[in-house]
């Protein structure tokens, strides 16, 4: 992406159906932010998610707008009654954080960084987008995620995946096997996972 | 920061100085202390009024690539000569820093995130980010206050001309006139445009008898 500039509305953002109603919408990998993360999470339905039940692994300051609708946070057990216009900020990343939508069509925006350290992409972006794709256009995507990023653990863990979905057996096998031995705790997870348990070194 | 590990506000509750053209700023990364990318709010009082001081992210600090997220209402963003309507729900990711921007409202009440960052480096706060916020303590009569930020801004980004212009007006009407004078010639050594600027610069009033201002000032 070239432009000096660009526009896009929510509604020209992509939807991917992510657990409980939660839609993602990826909002930096549209548009190549390269300074900060930025996401849509979109719940058409009261009760579901629009924001996954998770702490923040990455080590990322989390900041969450509430732009349309009514979410409920709960935020290490604490429940918080979000209208839209509401700013919820996490410094912490052990904070237990969760959201759901109060009302049809709730959207929240979240935006993340390091404090002390230049932006870089996190990994599940390429391989939440891959998820919603048969396999040889979600290797495709794990592909560029690696293209951009370098060959980090869950992406390569996310290519073997594909490739034995595919039925690319070797491939799968030699990404798998250099997946385990950059992040350990992908062995873990392909034992549970039924195209790559054989594979496992 | 509250012991709880997060912090919850309304844009209304953020509450900052009004800027120079008259939209109501709310500086969300200050009131939070986000310290990993810039944001802050712009809501318009009225229809016609700037929502978005005309800048580019090229001088100053520089090299920022911004994402504006319109939150309610309705403007017109006119970026290098061109307009470009945007309602609520819309975004616009300006990339290149050296593109001229601006907006005005074209409803009551519109409200507009400015998200910010520099691809490639660590988050720091924009110096500019310091000084409104210096010269509102200063037009409040706390100078003291004023220059107090302004070294702040100076440890973030040392050799800064801006900082050190900025520093210099401060210290000039807190009566530091010692320090004010140093600084300025600093400033003016990394940036010669800060001599004309301080030619007619009232902060300057206090100083400006002083032979070595006429100096620091003579072309």
């Amino acid at each position: 992406m070239s432009a000096a500039y660009e526009v896009l509305s929510l509604d020209e953002l992509d939807r991917v159906p992510v657990a409980e109603g939660l839609e993602w919408r990826p909002i930096r990998r549209r548009l190549g932010i390269r300074s900060f993360g930025t996401n849509a999470y979109t719940s058409e339905r009261v009760g579901g998610w629009v924001v996954e039940e998770h702490v923040e692994g990455s080590g990322h300051e989390e900041l969450y707008v509430v732009v349309s609708g009514r979410a409920r946070f709960t935020l290490d057990g604490e429940e918080l009654d979000a209208p839209a216009g509401t700013i919820v900020f996490l410094p912490e990343n052990d904070v237990t954080r969760k959201a759901v939508a109060e009302e049809e069509g709730t959207t929240v925006l979240a935006f993340g960084g390091w404090p002390d350290r230049p932006f870089e992409p996190s990994q599940w972006e390429w391989y939440f987008e891959a998820s919603e794709h048969e396999p040889e256009r979600a290797i495709e995507i794990m592909r560029e995620g690696i293209a951009e990023l370098g060959e980090r653990g869950w992406l390569l863990y996310e290519l073997a995946r594909h490739e034995a979905r595919a039925g690319r057996r070797d491939h799968a096998r030699e990404h798998l096997t250099k997946a385990v031995e950059l992040e350990p705790r992908a062995a873990e997870r392909a034992g549970g996972d039924e195209h790559l348990r054989e594979l496992l070194p | 920061m509250s012991e709880r590990g997060w912090e919850v506000a309304a844009l209304e509750q953020i509450v900052g100085p009004r800027a120079r053209h008259g939209f109501d700023w709310h500086p969300v990364r200050r009131h939070f202390g986000i310290a990993s990318f810039g944001v802050n709010a712009n809501v318009a009082r009225e229809a016609g009024d700037v929502v978005v001081d005309e800048h580019d992210e090229a001088g100053g600090d520089g090299g920022q690539e911004e994402l504006y997220v319109v939150l309610r209402g309705r403007a017109k963003f006119t970026l290098d000569g061109e307009d470009v309507e945007l309602a609520a729900g819309t975004f616009l990711f300006v990339r290149d820093p050296a593109v001229k921007r601006g907006a005005v409202a074209l409803e009551p009440g519109t409200a507009l995130l400015a998200v910010g960052g520099r691809p490639g480096e660590a988050f720091v706060p924009s110096s500019w980010e310091h000084a409104r916020f210096a010269v509102e303590l200063s037009e409040r009569g706390d100078n003291e206050g004023a220059v107090r930020l302004m070294e702040q801004a100076l440890a973030e980004r040392p050799e800064h001309a801006g900082n050190l212009y900025n520093l210099a007006c401060f210290e000039s009407l807190a009566g530091r006139h010692e320090d004010a004078l140093a600084h300025l010639q600093r400033s003016i050594e990394l940036d010669a445009a800060y001599r004309g600027y301080a030619r007619d610069d009232d902060d300057f009033a206090p100083i400006r008898a002083r032979p070595e201002f006429e100096r620091l000032v003579a072309t």
